[in-house]
């Protein structure tokens, strides 16, 4: 009881919904970038090493040029490559993309430890001033509701930027010729590529654009929440990107909500020093979730027809 | 298997093999993770001489470090065998539970999962029944590590067999499962040894494993207490001819490759796919949780958070795929990849380079073999592709039920790899 109420409590509070949302944004854009990939047939299990990616470019770009806007454009690149890796190997090579998402993962958690070891020593890499994150933005008057304006008015640049990018992915995908095409090559490849689409540009442009989406995730991350780089420090959320995109069945606003609800475990789990209840069972959640849900207890969670399937013309 | 052959139609038992037969298809089998290798040492030369380190050095520090050759007059070979093999101990059994799913065309990237879920019963065993004798205690952790892996596993055997739900996804999330359980049971948890932090007490003598360097006296010019390579190598290398056996001489064995080969074959020749999934996912995750209970059991004694960091789960993935998941690969495979994380430590203490490009090295085999892999392997999606039934298998009896269901297929096609 005393339990239910405190997070009663917390549901009222501007500033649980500001981590909350943060958070979901954060998940958000790998997400996003997971639907695009897994629309368009390219299994993507890789977030996690993009973002990774993307977050330590980030650092080190911003520590250089001392511009944020360049360092979230070099973090963007740095996710985008990673991903032309695994769109070159899933695609061109037609090989195992889940080995691949694996190795993704494996080369940038060690490639990001290897180059922070070889750039800054036993220094370590510091931190990012104040003055050079990626800002907070502030919408006169709309930020002054109470509640609603601290939760969505008073965000990072970032933030708003996921909801653009939420909200374009879903009209190109649904409302476009762009994305019928994009969701004919993830259904079946060899009708589309009959009817005149270049299957594999489409592919490939989708598995880059989760790329650039994750990179940017990275850079929120290290250069927006935090200021800094340590290893491993997307801790699983690009596995969480994954189980929110399944979660939400393919879609971009299921996998929105899935982020959300999410989000809102991960800021319970922060302010959980008022809670007493085991942080870890509460960070289990999206997963025990996710695993629900595709044990069809929460409806039935379908992937795209030819998802993980490399293409190869003249087959079939 | 119901064949239906008359004698004039008997398949002609293979010419006998050959010395240079016999030589050209283990060329075959360790062609591609051999040039797996080789393409990523040359990408990792590069990398370690684009970022200002010498590459001959290092790599000869790998050598040193893994497996004792050409060392300074400083370093003492034996000791950095012994610390391969203790690292090789774990991945030797996460290797052959990665394998086994792979080989019924599973992909069971959840090893790292199972193990803790191993690791964690092991521990509640050894800890609760600590004043048995190990006689019958030491069995009984290796046994309890070995179920709770298999139920792990097991989970996701089910789930696929049953709703369809795609192993990939069930394991991943089932890691994160595992690794939050473990956190809440030693992290202020029941588990967790009073005024201490993040560490369970140590499980009963009678639960541990010995060690095979006696510990009193001096071994190899060190004192034999420092070598802690343990009696769960054996209990590995055991594994693996358990693995081989019952992959090749069973029948569910066979069923288990038919179902990896071509579930409709598979269904065609009375083999029950449901089942071969859910008993593999099962044998897989048993493999995997004695995994970590021999961890447990012969080297750590009790749990602690160096499940945040360890990588044994996925790195078996690695294992499998350059073992070409057979039991003396996934052998040789784990004991080379230990060879590059304990060399890799010492590297970074001597060339200065760090550790950290051994990921980078194993990211790239990966990379290497993933590129040949449908092709080379037709591990994946068997069934979803109309191509005759793979001769270079070492499954003849696979061919013959998969040939058995599509007549015009003829099964002489050449791999085109």
């Amino acid at each position: 009881m005393n339990f239910l109420l405190t997070v009663l409590g917390l549901l009222v509070t501007g500033g649980f919904w500001q981590v909350a949302i943060q958070e979901t944004a954060l998940l958000l854009l790998p997400a996003l970038g997971g639907v695009i990939s897994e629309r368009s047939g390219v299994v993507n299990i890789a977030m996690e090493g993009m973002m990774l990616a993307g977050a330590f470019a980030a650092v080190v770009c911003d520590l250089a040029w001392h511009n944020p806007w360049l360092a979230a454009l070099a973090a963007i690149l740095a996710g985008g490559f990673m991903a032309l890796i695994h769109a070159v190997i899933s695609i061109r090579f037609r090989a195992d993309q889940i080995i691949s998402g694996i190795a993704i993962n494996i080369f940038a958690a060690g490639m990001t430890v290897f180059l922070l070891d070889k750039i800054y020593g036993v220094e370590g890499i510091g931190h990012v001033p104040p003055n050079f994150l990626l800002p907070t933005l502030n919408i006169p008057g709309l930020n002054q509701i109470p509640l609603l304006g601290q939760a969505l008015f008073q965000q990072n640049i970032v933030v708003y930027i996921a909801i653009i990018v939420l909200i374009l992915t879903n009209v190109v995908l649904f409302r476009t010729r762009l994305g019928l095409r994009l969701r004919a090559v993830g259904e079946h490849p060899q009708a589309a590529d009959t009817a005149g689409i270049n299957v594999y540009a489409l592919r490939y442009g989708a598995v880059i654009t989760s790329g650039l989406l994750s990179g940017l995730a990275g850079a929120f991350l290290s250069i927006g929440i935090v200021n800094t780089f340590v290893p491993n420090m997307t801790g699983g959320r690009g596995y969480i990107a994954l189980a929110a995109m399944i979660f939400g069945k393919w879609t971009p606003l299921g996998a929105t909500l899935a982020c959300l609800i999410f989000g809102v475990g991960t800021a319970i789990y922060d302010s959980n020093s008022t809670l007493h209840f085991s942080p870890y069972l509460l960070n289990m959640l999206p997963y025990v979730l996710t695993i629900a849900v595709l044990a069809g207890l929460v409806g039935k969670s379908v992937p795209p027809a030819a998802d993980g399937i490399p293409y190869e013309p003249g087959s079939h | 298997m119901a064949v239906p052959t008359t004698p004039t139609e008997q398949r002609r038992l293979p010419e006998p093999p050959t010395i240079t037969k016999r030589a050209l298809s283990i060329g075959r089998a360790i062609g591609s993770p051999v040039g797996a290798v080789i393409f990523a040492f040359v990408l990792g030369a590069i990398v370690v001489a684009a970022t200002g380190s010498d590459p001959f050095l290092a790599y000869g520090d790998l050598l040193c470090g893994g497996i004792g050759l050409f060392c300074p007059t400083n370093v003492y070979p034996g000791f950095q065998i012994s610390e391969t093999l203790v690292y090789a101990t774990p991945l030797i059994l996460a290797g052959l539970a990665v394998a086994i799913a792979f080989k019924a065309s599973l992909f069971n990237i959840g090893a790292e999962g199972q193990l803790i879920l191993g690791a964690i019963a092991t521990t509640v065993v050894g800890i609760k029944l600590a004043n048995w004798p190990g006689w019958i205690l030491l069995p009984l952790v290796l046994l309890a590590g070995t179920l709770a892996g298999a139920v792990w596993g097991g989970i996701v055997g089910v789930l696929k067999a049953t709703v369809g739900a795609h192993e990939v996804v069930t394991t991943i999330m089932l890691n994160y499962v595992a690794q939050f359980l473990l956190e809440d049971l030693i992290v202020g948890g029941p588990l967790q040894a009073p005024g201490q932090s993040s560490v369970t007490a140590p499980i009963g003598k009678g639960a541990q494993l010995g060690r095979l360097v006696p510990q009193s006296g001096t071994f190899l010019g060190l004192p034999g207490g420092v070598y802690r390579v343990h009696a769960g190598l054996f209990v590995a290398l055991a594994a693996a001819v358990i693995f081989w056996f019952l992959l090749q001489r069973t029948v569910f064995g066979y069923e288990l490759r038919s179902v990896g080969q071509s579930t409709r074959a598979a269904r065609y020749a009375g083999i029950s796919v449901p089942r071969t999934i859910i008993m593999t996912m099962l044998i897989s995750g048993a493999f995997a949780g004695l995994a970590g209970a021999v961890a447990i059991s012969g080297l750590r004694h009790s749990l602690t958070d160096i499940y945040r960091s360890e990588t044994t789960g996925f790195d078996a993935i690695t294992v499998a795929l350059l073992g070409q998941n057979a039991a003396i690969g996934t052998v040789i495979a784990a004991i080379f990849l230990a060879a590059l994380h304990i060399g890799g430590q010492f590297m970074q203490g001597d060339a200065g380079v760090s550790s950290n490009l051994v990921d980078a090295l194993q990211a790239l085999i990966l990379f290497c073999i993933a590129a040949n892999f449908v092709r080379s392997l037709k591990l994946r999606l068997p069934a979803l592709r109309q191509m005759p039934p793979s001769k270079s298998k070492e499954a003849p009896g696979v061919a013959a039920v998969a040939t058995d269901t599509e007549p015009s297929a003829t099964p002489n096609v050449k791999e085109t790899t």
